[in-house]
């Protein structure tokens, strides 16, 4: 038998052969295995580890609350609040197998999103992340929560986002700014501040499986956590803000300013903004929106590529802070500085006087300069020729002053920062802590101070052939009312950490003493007198009953346009600030290129210094300036329509009579049954009004005449016949020598009887209409 | 003589026998620990993807594979315990049968099988499915070892030595190429040969062998696109990280992320569905993640004192069946965990070879399993002066 060949044991050969075995598979075979696993498990370790940990992490940023923007009282401006963002993972999707329509037909539905842009998201290969929806409400974020638990769908997802809300919508904007959707700030306080805004912006890096969302259990997850924004407090009033933009807005209207119009008012002593305005504005929460007549123009555009053109033509411009990026030539508003340094240097004392002949010859100019009014003011103190804004007397006040001189006080006005180079044409900036401010143009000292040529100091010293922001005029202006220190403008006061703590503050910034404290007593005492003074004063417009103003009025000439195109172009401007004796405020507005349409004459002493007064009469009082009682003037003010209505007719006589009114009775009785106009408008004083004894009110309208030019006692006598009544938003000084500039309500609109039209009044001295 | 009366499968007396001697304790220690520590291994690398599941297979329930698994090496150790107890003779009588029973079944998969990944493997009858490649080692090593023993002195000669071996490995192999599956046809050609090594089989077969499948390798990558790419992707796995070369790339990161000491049991982070079949063919490279090093080697060791324990229990039997028996399945299982862990390491081209007792399945285990017993059934039988301590 074969097997028996076969021994107890295996022979040597079987042996040897199973030892060959033992040794190649059972020692050989796993010593190579271990020297590879050495090789990829120590040697190699570190370079796969971090290759494997490069496709396990996923970090995501998680933005902390952005801080808020208040205002110097603690209103806010701006607020962030939390939000969802709504994105698809397309590759849970594909390998969930979810329904794609399902998904895109719901979200559809919840999100009102074009349900193929979702399925198209929703199928995109490969993709962890597509966003669908940014920043939707709470309620809809809770119905696709819903949605999701409804389906049991995975590839949707939700992360937390903010938002930010501005409260005041518009108010403020260019101040305030605005964020982008990634939360950063793209404008104003937002850019500037935005470090401190957006606060430490955490960051989770967590181990995710390899489709992306879900996280590996108990496997590294760490959260960089986020430390939440600072809030800014801001020097911003917004209730001075309000009152500012309210009447610059009036004012772009009643004079059709084409290129918008802005303002700023400053705490002359510190240098902080209280308020900044640029129209036109935009509402923040949604800057990427244009006005609807800028919509219209969009609209109207032949082709796309056009049309975007428009859009960021219009955004750009809505979004540009003009008192802040907009440079111009200042005009006699300048003249407050030539006066401040003609008076500190002793160039000029305020006795001296000048002759203006209607016209200035100058060195190096072929034709003399003309004064703005025809013959000229004659013989005048320093004090009138401040008053009339002679263009004339500041020539010769520039000359007396100097070019050399000159140029100094405007380097340490901040107008511009003087160099090596006396070719170089300079340029300085306020250093407010916004962005976007822009910088001033001036020649360079050789040019300026040539000595054959004085043409560019002549123009200079009533303000042209230089540019420089409006920011930077009531900047200058508030050193030379202020006792001559020249502030640094800023807008931020002080910013706060999430747990309340200061983390920043700015003290007023003394940039430097430019004039003598006596020098600004006596600028300020003359500038008193351009508004204060009813008869030689260009500002008289002004005026406020009860309060001291000073100020200047501006014309300034766009020459370079006009020198280029043949159009002339005006911005018109004033600046005031108050109390006269003690400034506390200074407002500055002006209105870019009033179109010729409105009939009204285009100035800055008829347009913007009426602006400024009715900006004065709401701010002083809201700042808690005592009104001075005892003026004469303020018994022609404006007066409070009292109750009569259930009043004897006797009884409502002696009531009228007090209030400083004139009636009229309508019906047969005893007791007044009605009245024209209702109880407590504020109407013209002597106005008649319209007691009803027992007759009732005629519902007819009654279309509203045209009341421009007419003497503001004139125009309340007439609309008085029709039931229709006046108010003023000027100071009345006197009712028979203002006439109505612009009125709130436009002629032929019609209005019930008992209708307040509110205008303004400029005076009525036709020898004072001039560019000054 | 105790082999007469194997070959004469008088049961009663060799039971009675049986009984008197215990099975090799070592052997069987070493198998419940390396499944222990498989069964352990698959709950920490299958709980993500039972948990996402992402194949639409668990329902989202994380112990779904670890408790298949479970029920799988319970029934295993159960198939163990009772081969076992059959005589050896048993096998050594019925090995023709089995054969013939898994080329039918073999022969079946092509048209009835069940299709995975573009071959047909399985057969499956309910919930019940069949590896027939699994069961075809088995029987070239039963059947084999039985033609072996019965030509002890016939070896030498190509008719009797060779040319009966070559057939059924052609026959067999052919059928797996039309399943297809090609690295059971490695391991069962494989395993052919080292069965006619340690039969006697004259050493200048082997190397006429080695010549030819050198050259059949050679013919297959210079005409066969598909077998170069898997060579260029076995060179440089990296340059198509996204696609051909993911899973070994991945498996890469896997083992060289556990350093010396690992990351700790269950703390893998390349099981979160970053690694394909991390609970199958690659449970190895989640192990070499979560235990290091030391914790790999350590398991090697394992499987590699098992493989010198069935040598030796091989070389200890009292006759050449037993003595072929053994050492064919142990060779099968070094040649298993060789294969599995150079493919995971890249060691060798990318190819399906699950891991003995640690990949996830239950076909594949209950046989691995019972083919330790049958191990154990011949360590019973090793005679009174041989046996180890």
């Amino acid at each position: 038998m074969e097997t028996n060949n076969w021994k107890r044991k295996p022979g040597i050969g079987m042996l040897r052969r199973t030892m060959f075995l033992m040794a190649t598979c059972g020692i050989a075979a796993f010593a190579v295995l271990i020297a590879r696993l050495y090789h990829l498990q120590i040697t190699e370790h570190e370079k796969y580890e971090s290759l494997a940990v490069a496709q396990q992490l996923r970090e995501a940023a998680s933005s902390p609350e952005r801080g808020a923007i208040y205002d110097r009282n603690g209103v806010p401006l701006a607020i962030s609040a939390s939000v969802d963002n709504v994105y698809l993972s397309p590759v849970e999707i594909e390998m969930y197998g979810e329904d794609k329509d399902l998904i895109a037909d719901g979200l559809s539905q919840i999100l009102g999103i074009d349900r193929n842009e979702i399925y198209e998201k929703a199928s995109r290969q490969g993709s962890w992340y597509v966003t669908a929806a940014r920043k939707i409400e709470r309620e809809t974020a809770d119905r696709i929560r819903a949605f999701k638990e409804e389906y049991g769908i995975k590839g949707v997802r939700l992360e937390t986002d903010t938002k930010r809300y501005y409260p005041n919508a518009s108010l403020a904007c260019h101040l305030i700014g605005f964020v982008g959707t990634d939360n950063y700030g793209l404008e104003g306080i937002e850019a500037q501040y935005n470090a401190y805004l957006e606060g430490g912006s955490g960051a989770s890096v967590r181990g995710t499986n390899a489709y992306g969302a879900e996280p590996m259990f108990g496997n590294y997850a760490s959260y960089i956590a986020g430390s939440e924004g600072c809030d800014v407090i801001t020097t911003i009033d917004s209730t001075i803000q309000y009152y500012i933009e309210k009447h610059l807005r009036q004012a772009v209207v009643d004079y059709d300013a084409l290129n918008g119009a802005g303002a700023i008012a400053m705490d002359v002593n510190t240098g902080a903004v209280l308020a900044m305005a640029s129209l036109d504005g935009y509402d923040p929460n949604d800057f990427l929106a244009v006005s609807e007549q800028a919509r219209s123009t969009i609209e109207a555009a032949p082709n796309e590529a056009e049309a975007a053109k428009l859009l960021a033509s219009f955004q750009a411009r809505q979004w540009r802070n003009k008192a802040l990026s907009d440079t111009y030539e200042p005009g006699s508003t300048f003249k407050i500085i030539t006066l401040s340094m003609a008076l500190d240097s002793g160039a000029v004392s305020l006795g001296d006087r000048f002759y203006c002949p209607g016209y200035a010859s100058v060195i190096g100019r072929s034709s003399p300069i003309r004064c703005w009014k025809d013959g000229g003011h004659g013989s005048q103190t320093l004090t009138q020729a401040v008053q009339h804004s002679c263009n004339a007397a500041f020539v010769a006040i520039g000359q007396r002053v100097g070019a050399e001189r000159f140029y100094e006080y405007c380097d340490a006005f901040g107008f511009l920062n003087l160099s090596e180079d006396p070719d170089e044409n300079l340029s300085a900036r306020t250093g407010i802590d916004l962005a976007g401010e822009s910088g001033s143009i001036w020649w360079s000292r050789n040019t300026f101070c040539s000595p054959k040529n004085l043409s560019q100091l002549a123009a200079a010293s009533f303000g042209q052939t230089f540019t420089i922001t409006p920011l930077q005029l009531i900047t200058a202006v508030s050193a030379c009312v202020n006792g001559g220190k020249l502030m640094r403008p800023y807008v931020v006061a002080e910013i706060k950490n999430a747990e309340g703590e200061q983390v920043f503050r700015r003290e007023p910034e003394i940039v430097r003493q430019v004039i003598r404290a006596e020098t600004s007593e006596k600028v300020r005492s003359i500038l008193e007198q351009v508004v204060g003074d009813p008869n030689e004063g260009t500002g008289r417009n002004a005026s406020v009953a009860g309060y001291r103003i000073g100020g200047k009025t501006g014309t300034s000439e766009k020459v370079s346009l006009e020198a280029a195109t043949g159009e002339k172009e005006y911005i018109v401007s004033f600046i005031g600030f108050a109390p006269a004796d003690d400034p506390q405020i200074a407002v500055l507005v002006f209105l870019d290129t009033p179109s010729n349409k409105t009939g009204i004459y285009i100035s800055g002493g008829q347009m913007a210094a009426p602006v400024v007064g009715a900006m004065m009469a709401d701010i002083l009082p809201y700042l808690g300036v005592r009104a001075e009682q005892d003026s004469s003037d303020s018994s022609n003010k404006d007066v409070i329509m009292p109750q009569t209505v259930g009043k004897s007719l006797d009884e409502a006589a002696a009531i009228l009579r007090k209030a400083g009114l004139r009636f009229r009775t309508i019906g047969e009785g005893e007791t007044v049954t009605a009245q024209l106009p209702a109880a407590l408008w504020q109407i013209a004083k002597n106005t008649e009004t319209i007691l009803y004894l027992g007759a009732e009110i005629s519902p007819e309208k009654e279309s509203v005449p045209n009341l421009a030019g007419m003497r503001y006692n004139d125009a309340r006598d007439m609309l008085s016949r029709y039931g229709i009544y006046l108010h003023s938003l000027s100071t009345v000084i006197d009712g028979d020598r203002q006439c109505v500039s612009t009125q709130n309500i436009p002629s032929g609109a019609a209005v019930e009887h008992g209708s307040v039209i509110e205008v303004s009044l400029v005076s009525n001295d036709d020898s004072m209409l001039g560019k000054y | 003589m105790r082999y007469e009366t194997a070959r004469l499968a008088d049961f009663s007396v060799l039971r009675a026998e049986s009984r008197r001697q215990g099975f090799d304790r070592s052997f069987f220690s070493l198998v419940m620990l390396l499944l222990m520590l498989g069964v352990i291994m698959v709950l920490s690398a299958s709980f993500p993807r039972a948990y996402y599941d992402p194949g639409h297979i668990t329902g989202g329930s994380a112990t779904y594979y670890f408790v298949r698994q479970t029920i799988f090496a319970a029934a295993g150790v159960g198939a163990m315990l009772l081969c076992s107890r059959f005589p050896i003779g048993f096998y050594k009588r019925y090995a023709k049968h089995f054969m013939v029973i898994t080329i039918v079944l073999l022969a079946l998969v092509p048209f009835i099988g069940v299709k995975a990944n573009g071959s047909r493997r399985w057969l499956g009858v309910g919930s019940l499915t069949v590896q027939p490649s699994e069961l075809a080692k088995l029987a070239v090593i039963l059947l084999f070892a039985a033609m072996i023993s019965r030509r002890r002195g016939r070896m030498k000669s190509f008719r009797e030595g060779i040319l009966p071996f070559a057939l059924i490995l052609i026959l067999i192999v052919g059928l797996l190429v039309l399943e297809p599956h090609f690295s059971a046809s490695i391991i069962i050609l494989s395993l052919g040969a080292a069965m006619l090594f340690l039969g006697g089989a004259p050493l200048g077969w082997f190397a006429a062998a080695f010549g030819a499948g050198g050259a059949a390798l050679g013919v297959l990558l210079v005409f066969f696109p598909y077998a170069s790419g898997r060579i260029t992707t076995w060179r440089d796995p990296f340059s198509s990280s996204s696609d051909e070369g993911y899973q070994i790339v991945q498996s890469l990161y896997t083992i060289g992320s556990g350093g010396l000491g690992g990351v700790g049991l269950g703390g893998s982070r390349q099981k979160y569905l970053y690694l394909p079949e991390e609970h199958n063919d690659f449970i190895f490279s989640v192990l070499c993640e979560e235990l290091g090093f030391l914790g790999a080697a350590l398991v090697l060791a394992l499987f590699a004192l098992l493989i010198l324990r069935g040598y030796r229990i091989a070389l200890r039997c009292g006759d050449p069946f037993s003595f072929l028996v053994t050492a064919g399945i142990t060779t099968l299982l070094a040649l298993q965990v060789f294969l599995n862990v150079a493919v995971v390491t890249n060691l060798v081209p990318c190819t399906g070879i699950s891991l003995p007792f640690f990949s996830y399945g239950g076909t594949a285990l209950i046989i691995q399993l019972a083919e330790m017993g049958i191990v154990l059934s011949a360590s019973r039988e090793i005679p009174e002066g041989d046996r180890m301590e």
